[in-house]
């Protein structure tokens, strides 16, 4: 069973003295005057609690320190200050042997760009994780083409890595991941460097594998789309702060600031919205009495939002949202759906 | 601007170095030649055609078929150029550099690659190394690790170190950071990382380093040749100095054959270990298809050709080399031949001394040689019983009277070696007005009214409280302090380095004697008695069957000064090195061997076992004389190691005492400069050729040009310039400063610093076309016998009275060498002798030089008599 993943205010800072920097962004500092004295902070008070199986998004633009927070989460960076406990082991107060082993064997990595061993061919570079940790070389070749039958790379074991597509180097990459049956994956940027149609796809392949193998992960990006996707909660990262942290629809409809606010305003809104987001739930229970054929179109809270347009469309009158007791929890007018596609001020107005 | 003495302090670091860790360098030195002599020892011993197909069969694995035939080609080539053996000493001498530069470089350079600082700290160390003029470490090198191939590996090693460390560096930084963050994100160790990861990917980039390193070291092994390293790079030089073109084109692309070779090897064997090079070579294979040309052996295959061949190599060369194999003591001299013999020592100085003495010289004789230490009794037990051969120690008539009268029937004595020991009471010479007995009358209170004494137990203790003592009247006076002979030798350094007063008990012969001023106390009433005479004593028998060392040792004498000299080293040298301290001290007299042991040899002298480093210039004159040497002495039962160098490092090997002798010094004017520096540590041994005369010369169809006054407004003509050799030697100084000033010649004519080949080479060309041309030049000189030059009077005489051409040595020489010394002091040549011989040297051409010289002595039948009386 997978654990939880725990950061307490996490801080790196890098630059001489940085414990001082640290005492001082406690204190209220800002970042550009640490920046005067020739100190960057990349990662400030970052705090975040996984869930086991969860996927938890880390979402921000490049330089807002959120590739830095990541590798603080498997010590490859020692942070600066603050915490991360997974599994019930504190990571900061290992030694970095016994963090060693803990990457070898409860953690894993997807990278931005592969990463994989020119040198070494799919299947052993599939087998690395399994290497290091000394498993005999039949079962972790055996290991290694389940993990990689898994991504879906079943016949290319014998291949090289720079005889594959990039889609296809990411799979084996993932596949490095998963053979070491870590319970922690961290993914940074992983799909970033896919083509839009690919990344669909592997997008979609980590969602369905993780029905299965419920592993606690930890994604990097700064594509919100694929951050709205993919993620059980979502944390915007700023300047190294989380700015805020919530699930996709939380973001989406009640961003903290104006920072997220401006973030969200390209995001498709068709994507990620549903029925219980939209409707209007002030209902007097007259509403769906349309007076249509007994029969007529309704939703349910989870539909939807491009869904929910077409039975508008289908329905011409404001659209009934049932839940599983085909009990009435809400409406959602035509005029409703084109002010969220609009802008949100005026779906609250 | 104040003068900062930069040039003084490295002066001062070097002489520094030179006089405190010479050990270290010793050290290196002893790594580099042995791993110099075993690898050229490898390359030496096959025949030159198996080597080259053995080279043929690893070019065939690396890289094919076409890349095998060329390389048996190339070296082939080599071969009939009949540079094979030069070739190879170079081919040794890169490898010894390339594995030594790696074997630093490769762990600097991930040092390097893991650390900025060290990589900050190793950059500017490697451009120092890489753009400092190879002439100014050459030389220092020579004064370090002597001529000859350590020197040559170190200049090397300093040059082609850089791109070792710098492409390994290189080769681990650019390896993705991603993919080493990778590595550490799996939980890879550090050392892990580096063995698994970043070196098998940085490995292309590491052989292209390790490549670069080859090539630089064997561009650079050429320009050892100066130092007397030899290979191509000797030849390269010896043809520079003689404008043979030829010659030097012939060893030139033997370099290049070499290099081509050593390059692509490395390159493929780059291609090879790295497996992504595997991987790329094999891509490209395919999609060629299967050629002939292009076909490569499996590892396997190619292994069992190289270790056949090799195989047949290594049996050739035993067999081969079986005739050469020398035994470590030649022909007469070999007396023991390997036979047993077993001395016995009581640990006394003078049995101590006398034993390891013969022990060395027995050694020296091929006897195999057993020195047992005993105590007085059992000694004489075992020499009666016959397990020992002979003692030098025994105390005879008095001290030993007791063993003597019980085993003497079955001893031989073999005569006094040693006659005047003798019993007394030493002081410092310092104290004034005590020479005798009686003088210690009344002097107790300077004394403290002690006597220093040795174990009580001694015979001389009893005699001196029993006897002596009392006859002088001295027993009420002083008292006899028992103590050990060790402790009493210690209270004598003491109150001596303190000029105190002391006085002790001591006997002769004692290497105290020898390293302390002291006055034996004369014993006129003869209190202690007639001394012993120290004899050698045998098995009975002993004599009768070894008829030699018998002679040996019943003619064996030594004086009082050899004896406590000996004893003083060897007593310096501390226990267990007994026989080195033998060693050093018949190294400070020599001939003695020979004289305790003579023996009976053609004409050989001892001498002549240590071979003669001999330095040459590729001069004609020098050649010819060299040579000369070479043939008659080789008459003589010598060796003659010739090494042909530069001017500057001949002198400084003969300084450094790695060289021996060079018989091309022009002096006292054209070589000044070096002789100056360190005549300290040179040996002048005498004219053999006169006259030389220093001069400018012109082509004699330059008309009107006869004397230095006749350059006067000819300026335009030669275009201002008068053709140099090396700028600061002696010939230059004197035309710069002196002759062109007094002449008036300074304003209008500018010398042109070059070289000397160089100067040769302006003058061949001028010539060839006729132009007008003022070269610096000495007679006697090839150019001459080759083109029709005037030489311009001196009439001012301002070049000086000519040199003349001298033998000089190292400062040992002398003593190492005292037969030969006498002989070339005696040695004169006569301008149509050394005529002669150089044009028969010409006539046969290079390499055949040894041929020349044994013709010209045929026709010269007198020269070996006269320079070799025997």
């Amino acid at each position: 069973m997978s654990s939880r993943l725990e950061a307490e205010h996490l801080y790196k800072v890098f630059g001489r003295r940085p414990d001082d920097a640290v005492e001082r962004l406690r204190q209220g500092a800002d970042r550009e005057e640490l920046r005067a004295d020739g100190t960057t902070a990349a990662v400030v008070d970052a705090s975040f609690t996984v869930e086991p199986g969860q996927i938890f998004v880390v979402m921000g633009l490049s330089g807002s320190g959120k590739s830095t927070l990541l590798r603080m989460l498997n010590g490859l960076l020692e942070p600066t200050a603050g915490q991360v406990r997974f599994d019930g082991q504190d990571l900061t107060a290992l030694a970095d042997r016994e963090l060693r082993a803990v990457r070898a064997r409860k953690i894993s990595m997807v990278f931005q760009h592969f990463a994989l061993f020119p040198h070494r061919s799919v299947l052993e570079n599939a087998a690395y994780g399994l290497a290091v940790q000394g498993v005999p070389r039949a079962e972790r070749e055996q290991r290694a083409g389940e993990a990689l039958a898994l991504c879906g790379l079943a016949g290319w074991e014998k291949s090289w890595p720079d005889e594959l597509s990039g889609g296809m180097q990411q799979r084996v990459g993932l596949a490095r991941a998963l053979a070491t049956d870590a319970d922690l994956l961290l993914m940074d940027e992983s799909f970033s460097a896919l083509d839009p149609l690919i990344r669909r796809d592997m997008q979609d392949q980590l969602l369905q594998l993780q029905q299965t193998l419920k592993k606690t992960i930890v994604f990097i990006t700064h594509d919100l789309n694929e951050a709205m996707r993919l993620g059980d909660r979502i944390a915007v990262m700023r300047d190294g702060r989380i700015v805020q942290t919530g699930t996709a629809e939380d973001i989406l409809l009640r961003p903290a600031n104006d920072y997220v606010a401006s973030f969200i305003q390209d995001v498709d809104r068709t994507r990620v919205l549903t029925a219980s987001a939209v409707m209007d739930t002030d209902v007097r229970g007259d509403e769906a009495d349309c007076g249509c054929e007994s029969d007529c179109e309704a939703a349910t809270p989870d539909t939807p939002f491009t869904e929910l347009c077409a039975i508008s469309a289908r329905t011409g009158h404001p659209v009934a949202v049932l839940d599983a007791r085909e009990k009435l929890v809400g409406v959602v007018p035509a005029q409703r759906l084109v002010a969220f596609l609009g802008n949100e001020e005026a779906a609250h107005a | 601007m104040p003068r900062i003495p930069l040039g003084d302090w490295v002066n001062s670091t070097v002489d520094w170095l030179l006089g405190h860790v010479s050990w270290l360098f010793d050290f290196f030195k002893a790594v580099f030649t042995g791993t110099y002599d075993g690898i050229n020892a490898v390359l030496q011993a096959p025949q030159p055609l198996l080597l080259a197909g053995i080279f043929a069969v690893l070019a065939f694995w690396l890289r094919g078929t076409l890349a095998a035939v060329l390389t048996f080609v190339g070296f082939a080539f080599i071969d009939s150029l009949e540079l094979w053996d030069d070739a190879m000493i170079t081919l040794a001498l890169v490898l010894v550099a390339t594995v030594i530069a790696l074997v630093i470089s490769v762990p600097v350079g991930i040092w390097a690659a893991r650390s900025d600082r060290v990589s900050g700290l190793v950059r500017p160390v490697l451009d120092f190394m890489q753009t400092l003029p190879a002439m100014i470490y050459l030389i220092p090198a020579i004064l370090f690790f002597g001529t000859g191939a350590s020197a040559g590996i170190v200049a090397t090693l300093i040059f082609a170190l850089a791109p070792g460390v710098r492409m390994t560096e290189l080769g681990i930084r650019q390896v993705d950071k991603e993919l080493v963050e990778a590595a550490e994100a799996f939980g890879t160790s550090p050392r892990d990382t580096l063995l698994r990861v970043q070196l098998p990917l940085a490995l292309p980039t590491v052989m292209a380093g390790v490549n670069q390193v080859i090539m630089l070291g064997l561009s650079m092994a050429a320009i050892a040749g100066m130092v007397g390293t030899g290979g191509l790079g000797g030849d390269v030089n010896e043809a520079i100095g003689q404008l043979n073109v030829g010659l030097g084109s012939e060893a030139g692309v033997a370099i290049v054959i070499l290099a081509i070779y050593l390059d692509r090897m490395t390159g493929a064997l780059g291609t090879q270990v790295s497996p992504l090079g595997r991987r790329a070579a094999a891509k490209a294979r395919a999609t060629q298809g299967l050629k002939i040309w292009s076909y490569r052996p499996r590892p396997q295959i190619a292994v069992i050709g190289v270790v056949i061949l090799g195989l047949v190599a290594g049996g050739m060369g035993m067999f081969g080399g079986g005739s050469d194999g020398t035994a470590p003591v030649a022909g007469a001299e070999n007396v023991g031949q390997g036979k047993k013999v077993t001395i016995g020592y009581v640990p006394w100085d003078d049995g101590v001394a006398s034993t390891f003495l013969w022990k060395e010289i027995l050694e020296e004789r091929g006897f195999q040689v057993d020195a047992k230490q005993f105590d007085a009794g059992p000694l004489y037990t075992s020499v009666a019983a016959g397990n020992v051969d002979f003692m030098t120690g025994a105390w005879l008539p008095t001290t030993h009277e007791q063993y003597w009268k019980k085993y003497g029937s079955k001893l031989d004595d073999l005569g006094a070696w040693y006659a005047d020991t003798s019993l007394e009471l030493s002081v410092p010479s310092y104290m004034k007005g005590i020479d005798s007995l009686d003088d210690l009358k009344g002097k107790a209170s300077d004394f403290g009214g002690k006597i220093t004494g040795i174990e009580s137990s001694a015979g001389e203790m009893a005699l001196l409280k029993s006897k002596v003592l009392g006859d002088y009247g001295l027993d009420k006076e002083y008292q006899v302090v028992d103590s050990s002979t060790p402790a009493m030798l210690a209270e004598l350094k003491r109150a001596y380095s303190q000029k105190d007063p002391i006085v002790v008990t001591l006997w002769s012969p004692h290497w105290a004697y020898n390293d302390y001023s002291l006055k034996k106390l004369k014993d006129p009433k003869g209190a202690w008695g007639k001394g012993d005479g120290i004899h050698t004593v045998s098995r009975k028998g002993f004599a009768a069957q070894n008829p030699v060392v018998g002679k040996w040792l019943k003619n064996f004498r030594m004086s009082e000064k050899q004896l406590t000299g000996l004893e003083a080293g060897i007593n310096k040298a501390g226990k267990g090195k007994q026989q080195d301290a033998v060693r050093t001290w018949l190294k400070q007299n020599p001939g003695l061997v020979d004289k305790l042991a003579p023996v009976q040899r053609s004409t050989t002298a001892a001498e002549a076992k240590r071979p003669v480093n001999v330095a040459w210039f590729p001069w004609d004159e020098d050649i010819a004389v060299t040579y000369l040497w070479k043939n008659v002495l080789e008459r003589r039962g010598y060796k003659l190691n010739l090494k042909q160098m530069d001017v500057g490092p001949v002198y400084t090997g003969l300084a450094s005492g790695d060289l021996d002798v060079n018989f091309d010094a022009w002096l006292p004017y054209a070589q000044k400069n070096y002789w100056d520096k360190s005549k300290d540590r040179l040996k002048d041994l005498g004219t053999w050729y006169r006259p030389t005369s220093l001069e400018v010369a012109v082509p004699s169809y330059v008309k009107g040009v006869k004397s230095y006054e006749d350059l006067k407004g000819k300026a335009g003509t030669f275009g201002g310039k008068i053709i140099g050799i090396e700028p600061g030697t002696g010939e230059m100084n004197l035309l710069k400063t002196k002759v062109l000033p007094g002449y008036g010649l300074d304003k209008e004519y500018k010398v042109v610093d070059g070289s000397t080949p160089a100067m040769l080479a302006e003058l061949k060309r001028a010539y060839a076309k006729k132009e007008p041309v003022a070269v610096v030049l000495w007679s006697p000189h090839w150019a001459y016998s080759r083109y029709d030059l005037t030489k311009l009077k001196d009439d001012k005489k301002l070049f000086g009275q000519g040199n003349t051409i001298r033998t000089i040595s190292n400062g040992k020489f002398p003593q190492q060498y005292p037969q030969l010394t006498k002989w070339i002091k005696n040695f004169r040549m006569s301008e149509a002798e050394l005529g002669s011989l150089e044009a028969e040297i010409n006539k046969r051409g290079q390499g055949h030089e040894e041929e020349a010289v044994a013709a010209w002595v045929k026709e010269h039948p007198d020269v070996v008599g006269r320079m070799t009386p025997q």
